[in-house]
């Protein structure tokens, strides 16, 4: 599904990817763990093609398709969705207006007729219940106001009415309540299925005894250091990053 | 010697008069205060980010790309549209008795308001001395609550039309005023004489083509109580310069004001609004939302002068600006004059490019950059949008 091979990415003018290469097949959940400013978010941004995130060496294919060269709606409508780590605000755009435009513009980019206001709001109901989410975030604008949690909640949700191919999600177990936690992990293994795949960042194994990894990875300066099962969680959890320099 | 002011005083003499004798006389000391004023120009304040020398030339159109109305379309119903033409106006229905609308000719003599102007608004002091068409509109105390489009119709778009309409509203009326062009060349003065605890919405409603200039003025006296809402959206045009003058003139009136203005192509618009808080316990809010494309430049201001001992004044200025292209301007002033020492102000004005990160995550969802951008422009808007 997604291999990356070999990258080096800049964020700005310095450079944070150097040298990272990973492959996601098809059904795979992927955890991503390392210390603060590894690059971490940085790959998420490249993946979903962040401005002033640039790749200057390496590839990255997606369903046979170079993800590097398409523009950030191609790449969304080709099934890569990112759960930021800091979602913004945007005043003034209905949360269910953009959801709306969002889904009809991938719809459009497939081929695919747009779904009707009545379609889309019987859908989102439903989605609305079978994620437990609450529906009076949907009727204020995108992420105003909206507290830490609700804002990640907010990016699961619309994971959820988008169904990507490929969910990154950086850190968006950061900042929830116990309940919270619990809702969000429910709304990732609900859309979990052989055919989609995850890259879960995170700093806390809790996240991962609800959604079970097929791998954990080490990301640290820039590449991946070290892959292993859900027990390297565990361990990376008692130890820290301290052996990193050793 | 050529110039505006001397062309305006030739037309000025051309132009026939059947008036009755006070009207010639108002005429004549605005003639004679035209006469004693300089052309304007680019040292006055008021003229300082506008090209003046777009009220002379006319203008190649080049390629149109007409801006996006913000506003819910015009063609909502109005309970009596005023369409006023070359030869006068026309009214869609009859009027009941408790409202009178009369050509601005026939105005009586103690209905007449001077305005004050001075050098910064010869442009609209030029207005006294040729206007010739425009209505008086009356409404009563009895009236029902009302909503009137004025709708300007000219056959002759190349042509300055000088209009003046003056609008009275009595005691308790509520009346929604529309005052629409799309399409012209026009210098304008409306006066609004808004009676105690009358509430009026007003909408100015001016779409331009890039060859087409428009000059307004626009005074709201307010008396105790009263309320304003003045929604303005502004698009387009090789000139729009509109001023606002609001004055309080009683106590515990509000005066709300919400202006779009979006410009491109070579288009410059002017969006002044100056309130003057002359008593006590008044209240003002002014937000302006304006969008520059292209090579275009917009100038907005808001400036609230509180007289001394106008106490517990209240007053918010708002202005943000969006700048689409490299080669567009803005200019946005907040001001504030105050002389009273109990006073309630807050302003602010920013300038900058749309926001990057929105705009990504709006894309990263699906949605491509220039839907993304009309997206993010809508909403910003929509913060002006005080109707
Ligand atoms: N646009 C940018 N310009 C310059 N430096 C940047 C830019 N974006 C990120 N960086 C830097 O790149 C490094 C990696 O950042 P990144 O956000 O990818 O870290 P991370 O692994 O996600 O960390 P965290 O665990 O704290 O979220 C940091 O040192 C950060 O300051
Ligand atoms: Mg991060």
């Amino acid at each position: 599904m997604l291999k990356i091979n070999d990258v080096y990415a800049k964020a700005g003018d310095k450079e944070i990817l150097k040298g990272l290469s990973l492959e996601v097949k098809p059904g795979e959940v992927h955890a991503i763990m390392g210390p603060n400013g590894a690059g971490k978010s940085t790959l998420g941004n490249l993946l979903a093609g962040m401005p002033h995130v640039e790749a200057t060496q390496g590839s990255v294919d997606f369903l046979g398709k170079d993800l590097l060269d398409l523009e950030p709606e191609e790449r969304a409508a080709e099934g890569v969705f990112l759960a930021f780590q800091y979602p913004v605000e945007i005043p003034g755009v209905n949360n269910m207006y953009f959801l709306r435009t969002a889904l009809n513009a991938q719809r459009k980019y497939r081929g695919e007729e747009p779904m009707d206001s009545a379609q889309f709001l019987r859908m989102v109901k439903q989605k609305i219940k079978d994620m437990n989410m609450r529906d009076d975030l949907l009727k204020r604008p995108v992420n105003v106001g909206f507290s830490g949690g609700e804002k990640k909640r907010n990016e699961v949700f619309q994971m959820g009415v988008l169904e990507p191919k490929l969910a990154i999600l950086d850190e968006t177990d950061s900042g929830l309540d116990i309940d919270a936690l619990k809702i969000v992990s429910d709304g990732v293994n609900q859309l979990r299925s052989p055919d989609r795949s995850f890259i879960i960042i995170t700093h806390y194994q809790r996240l991962l005894d609800h959604i079970e990894p097929d791998f954990v990875h080490v990301l640290a300066d820039g590449k991946i250091v070290k892959s292993g099962t859900k027990k390297l969680a565990l361990e990376l959890e008692e130890q820290g990053y301290g052996w990193l320099n050793q | 010697m050529a110039g505006l002011i001397n062309n305006w005083l030739e037309q000025a003499e051309q132009q026939n008069s059947a008036e009755p004798a006070w009207l010639q006389n108002k005429r004549q000391q605005a003639f004679s205060q035209l006469e004693s004023l300089q052309d304007p120009n680019r040292k006055l304040e008021f003229w300082r980010y506008a090209d003046v020398g777009r009220l002379t030339q006319v203008i190649d159109a080049g390629t149109e790309s007409r801006p996006e109305s913000a506003l819910p379309s015009g063609n909502e119903e109005h309970d009596l549209v005023v369409r006023i033409t070359d030869s006068g106006f026309e009214l869609s229905a009859q009027c009941p008795d408790w409202l009178v609308i009369k050509n601005i000719n026939e105005l009586d003599e103690e209905l007449w308001a001077d305005l004050s102007f001075d050098q910064e608004t010869v442009v609209n002091l030029a207005n006294v001395v040729l206007f010739d068409t425009g209505v008086c509109i009356e409404i009563s105390k009895t009236a029902k609550p009302v909503s009137i489009l004025i709708d300007y119709q000219f056959a002759e778009s190349n042509k300055w039309q000088y209009l003046r309409n003056q609008i009275q509203l009595a005691e308790g009326v509520h009346a929604k005023i529309t005052e629409r062009l799309h399409s012209g060349r026009l210098n304008v003065v409306n006066l609004f004489q808004v009676a105690n605890q009358t509430e009026l919405l007003r909408m100015q409603d001016f779409i331009l083509s890039s060859t087409e200039q428009l000059v307004s003025f626009n005074q709201f006296d307010l008396n105790s109580e009263a309320s304003v809402t003045n929604m303005s959206q502004h698009l387009g045009g090789a000139l729009q310069h509109h001023l606002h003058r609001v004055n309080f003139n009683g106590q515990q009136a509000k005066y709300t004001s919400g202006s779009i203005n979006k410009s491109y192509n070579n288009n410059n618009i002017v969006d002044l609004i100056e309130v003057n808080h002359h008593h006590k316990n008044n209240q003002s809010e002014v937000t302006h939302r304006s969008i520059a494309k292209d090579k275009s430049q917009i100038f907005n201001n808001a400036k609230a002068m509180v007289a001394p001992g106008a106490d517990q004044s209240e007053i918010e200025q708002d202005l943000k600006n969006i700048l689409l292209s490299e080669d567009a301007k803005i200019f946005s002033k907040p001001e504030l004059e105050v002389y009273a020492d109990e006073v309630v102000a807050a302003h602010g004005s920013t300038i900058g490019a749309l926001d990057e990160q929105s705009l990504f995550y709006l894309q990263s969802r699906g949605i491509a950059i220039e839907q993304a951008r009309e997206i993010m422009i809508e909403s910003f808007e929509q913060e002006a949008i005080v109707c």
